[in-house]
């Protein structure tokens, strides 16, 4: 598996930088072939004369020199997309995992997909499969047609190469898929069609399975691997953006150019967030002739902005009363139970009166801070207009990206092109986390290049970057819960109140990311209400590594850990006798035996469990802590078992488990943004502090075998982490932890 | 106008600031774009350079003072992925998304010339990766 990711823009001295674009260019030169498409659900194949190669299912391209291209239609963040198709398209066409380049797409309606809720493999398993076994199909049809002898038995798809054997002669034929790949575009070919289209059995998967490396790390370890913010272009300028500091406050006028500046450029935000941003000037653009200087002169610039009556309002004490006062006088929307949805009054008094009757509670008020991304590579975004007789007539656009066609659609918006006038290319991205779905910084770059009518890349210093996110949510939750005689939870009430992503852009009733985590529980509950407030926050709010279950695994988790203790029970006793979920029951038994060491750490250690589901994926995590100073925590090892149906590649899924554990622990021990009068108070990594090398524990991962179908990687190792490590500290300290983060306050000291 | 060493390549760069970091003039002047921006206050490492040897923070090196040394990057270390700190980040699949992996790698390249073999190079290592690599970084670091 090799990796192109082509794209014609060229170093500042001018060199084309991209080094395996020939490959490219050769597939192309490979003659007739045929076009494929396959919309999800259905089957429908369409001949296209004269494309140049074999487009299957507008992923898959193979040449007539037998070169076999995957269009790559996501983003690749570091969560290992790339090669986990790769493996997958192999499998099926019955070639090893290098024989495949994987090719970035550029944004296409066909192709291009967001990448979130940790989908990128998982939803186009069955599909891809389905794409790779109609092309070796359509391959072996080819054969067929060549020989006159259709009967399937006959032939065999190996390694690029499809072999007839003659069933009495035992003579054998073969072809390189290359040769075979014209008449596989005919109808006749297509006629032969084996219905349905028969899969590899998961028993002889060769790859699918297999720790396949991954395409993309030769050019991370030499400088090559380009990512948005490593984009040249021939005579292009510098931008940087200068927010209001003050999240709703507006451009009062725009300043003047300062002489050493090429322009200054008033920005909107014109994304669907309502009324506030929308139509009016939240930012100005400095452009310059290199970053530096426009960051300088950025910085000394001065600017009015127009501060709304409301930014008082935007404060962390403030919107944390307001949240404490919505627990129980905010109008709830009732999430579960949901077939049907009962009035929320009437479910709360029968589950007032289930824990009237309860023989044990156990009760808590759990808060959670904003958090920012804190992306390594901040936003940023390289656009090119051109001009034809002073008329735009396209548009360029260089972004890392977790939405291709988001970006075609900005730009759409902003310039009145329309689709085809619109190149998209998705870069590397240095970190997404969910941050790189927005457009805020696309739409910024497309306003200053339009502005400047020149080749512009727009960049986002640290300091924007953390100060005006799209943010975790912030949250309140109000949990209690009862148990009966036999320590079985009889009820259970929960209230979250959480400012909704959802809402913000524009949408009404029940938020389902709110509550993810908090629904659809492994553990029986007897009698049962989970309710959602919302908080109108003035603050922008977006998607964070694993969204609504980063909050409420959390609260769920603690409160599981406190009937446990009330129950006078193991944390691992009490949920394995509280549910009946098959794989809750596996991954805890799995856990227990794994983590024997818990039962003779030192007496100064603690530990501490937590289990829960995100995007289909299981994870259950234990953590062994201690305090060696008051203040300071040592986390000295994880353990985390995982259920993520048919595992693709090992390898990754130990990467993606390993590092959402990390940014899992290091939100819960020191990830806040803290508001005063609208203004973020944590702006760069010396007040945000992340986990560094020394303080990380060892982590193991444990995958159970399964051959259900496969489930989400990227996500679900974050939610376990914080109420895993919570209940650790709770047990060592005596006292129950509510509130996040750990070490409010903490900052990060130089290197 | 100032002449830097950077992997073995003389470079005039035309700079009037002589307080303009090394990291903005090899990235936006050079175009040795392998070395990365992060934080600009040197918190992060994503900019680290070897410069005479040792590890530097290339945000916070005026590029005036990096003249008539040895400044090396990542894109400096091989012209084929074979110097020993990249075939060790290969073979133990070190990166995720990358962005912070040529600060890593330098930092570990001038542990490497401090003296410091295998787990002695960990303490060198205050790198910020928020992917979270860093048990591969030791699995990676320990053949080293």
């Amino acid at each position: 598996m090799t990796q192109d990711t082509s794209s014609p823009e060229s170093t500042p001295s001018g060199a084309v930088t991209d080094c395996t674009r020939r490959n490219f260019l050769v597939s192309l030169a490979g003659g007739l072939s045929i076009a494929f498409f396959m919309p999800s659900g259905g089957r429908t194949v369409e001949a296209a004369a004269a494309t140049p190669d074999v487009q299957l299912n507008a992923y898959i391209r193979i040449g007539t020199d037998g070169r076999i291209t995957l269009l790559f239609g996501g983003a690749e963040m570091g969560q290992g997309s790339m090669s986990g198709l790769s493996q997958i398209l192999a499998e099926e066409l019955m070639v090893d995992w290098n024989q495949i380049t994987i090719q970035q797409s550029d944004a296409n309606a066909a192709i291009s997909y967001t990448t979130g809720g940790s989908s990128a493999v998982s939803r186009r398993y069955i599909p891809l499969r389905t794409a790779g076994a109609t092309a070796r199909e359509l391959l072996i049809a080819s054969a067929m047609l060549a020989t006159g002898d259709t009967t399937r038995g006959n032939y065999v798809a190996k390694s690029g190469v499809v072999t007839r054997t003659d069933p009495v002669s035992g003579a054998q034929q073969s072809w390189k898929y290359g040769d075979l790949t014209v008449q596989a575009a005919s109808p006749q070919a297509q006629a032969l069609l084996p219905i349905p289209i028969p899969l590899t059995d998961p028993a002889q998967f060769r790859l699918i399975g297999q720790p396949v490396p991954r395409p993309d790390i030769p050019l991370k370890v030499n400088g090559s691997a380009r990512y948005g913010i490593d984009v040249f272009l021939p005579g292009m300028v510098f931008a940087v953006i200068k927010h209001c500091p003050t999240i709703g406050g507006t451009l009062a006028a725009t300043p003047a150019k300062p002489a050493s500046a090429i322009a200054v450029v008033p920005c909107t935000t014109p994304a669907d967030r309502g009324a506030m941003l929308k139509g009016t000037y939240n930012a100005v653009a400095v452009v310059a002739d290199n970053t530096w200087k426009a960051k300088q002169i950025a910085k000394s610039l001065t600017v009015k902005w127009t501060l709304p009556a409301s930014t008082a309002s935007v404060d962390s004490a403030s919107l944390l009363a307001q949240a404490n006062l919505l627990l129980t006088t905010g109008v709830p929307i009732v999430a579960e139970p949901n077939n049907p949805t009962p009035d929320a009054a009437t479910i709360e008094g029968q589950v007032a009166t289930a824990l009237t009757g309860s023989a044990k509670t156990a009760e808590a008020t759990f808060t959670l801070p904003y958090l920012a991304h804190a992306t390594m590579e901040v936003l940023n975004c390289s656009v090119s207009p051109t001009y034809t007789a002073g008329v735009l007539t396209a548009l360029e656009i260089w972004a890392p990206n977790q939405s291709a066609m988001s970006v075609v659609n900005m730009a759409i918006t902003l310039s009145g092109l329309v689709a085809t006038q619109i190149t998209v290319h998705t870069t590397f991205l240095g970190g997404g986390l969910g941050r790189k779905i927005e457009q805020d910084y696309v739409s910024q770059a497309i306003q200053v290049a339009l502005s400047v009518k020149k080749a512009v890349k727009l960049t986002w210093m640290r300091e924007e970057d953390f100060g005006h996110d799209q943010y975790r949510p912030m949250a309140v939750i109000k949990t209690k819960a009862g148990l009966d005689a036999s320590n079985k939870i009889a009820a259970w009430s929960y209230r979250i109140v959480t400012p909704s992503i959802s809402w913000q852009r524009g949408r009404t009733g029940l938020d389902s990311q709110a509550v993810e985590g908090a629904v659809r529980l492994p553990y029986g509950r007897g009698t049962s209400v989970v309710e959602w407030v919302n908080l109108p926050a003035g603050i922008p709010v977006g998607y964070w590594r694993s969204v609504g279950s980063s909050l409420n695994a959390f609260a769920t988790e603690c409160l599981i850990d406190m009937l446990a203790q009330a129950a006078g029970q193991d944390p691992f006793v009490f949920r394995t006798n509280n549910t009946t979920d098959a794989r809750a029951l596996e991954l805890l038994a799995m856990t227990d035996a794994a983590t024997a060491w818990r039962k003779t750490i030192p007496a100064t250690h603690a530990w501490g469990l937590a289990i829960a589901e995100a995007f289909g994926t299981m994870v259950c995590e234990v953590i062994e802590i201690s305090q060696p100073t008051a203040g300071a925590l040592t986390i000295h090892r994880v353990y985390a078992a995982v259920n993520c149906g048919t595992v693709i590649n090992p390898d990754s899924v130990e990467a993606q488990i390993q590092g959402a554990i990390i940014h899992g622990l290091t939100a819960a021990l020191w990830g806040e943004v803290k508001f005063t009068k609208g203004v973020a108070g944590q702006t760069n990594f010396n007040r945000y502090r992340m986990m560094r090398l020394n303080e990380t524990p060892t982590i193991t991962v444990q995958v159970v075998k399964s051959s259900n179908a496969p489930t989400g990687i990227g996500e679900p190792g974050v939610p376990p982490a914080a109420p895993a490590l919570a209940n650790a500290y709770s047990r060592l300290k005596n006292v129950r932890v509510t509130s996040l983060p750990l070490f409010p306050g903490t900052t990060m000291g130089g290197l | 106008m100032y002449t830097l060493n950077v992997n073995g390549t003389n470079y005039q760069v035309n700079v009037t600031d002589g307080a303009t970091p090394l990291l903005w003039v090899l990235r936006d002047i050079i175009g040795l774009t392998g070395t990365k921006y992060g934080c600009g206050i040197e918190v992060c490492g994503a900019c680290t350079v070897v410069i005479d040897g040792q590890r530097e923070h290339s945000c916070v090196v005026d590029v005036s003072s990096a003249v008539g040394k040895k400044i090396v990057t990542v894109e400096g270390l091989s012209p084929d992925n074979s110097h020993p700190v990249q075939k060790a980040w290969t073979q133990c699949q070190v990166p995720q998304c990358g962005y912070c992996q040529p600060g890593m790698i330098m930092a570990t390249v001038a542990a490497i010339n401090a003296g410091h073999h295998g787990n002695e190079i960990l303490p060198e290592l205050g790198n910020v990766c928020v992917c979270g690599t860093y048990e591969r970084v030791r699995k990676a670091v320990k053949t080293l």
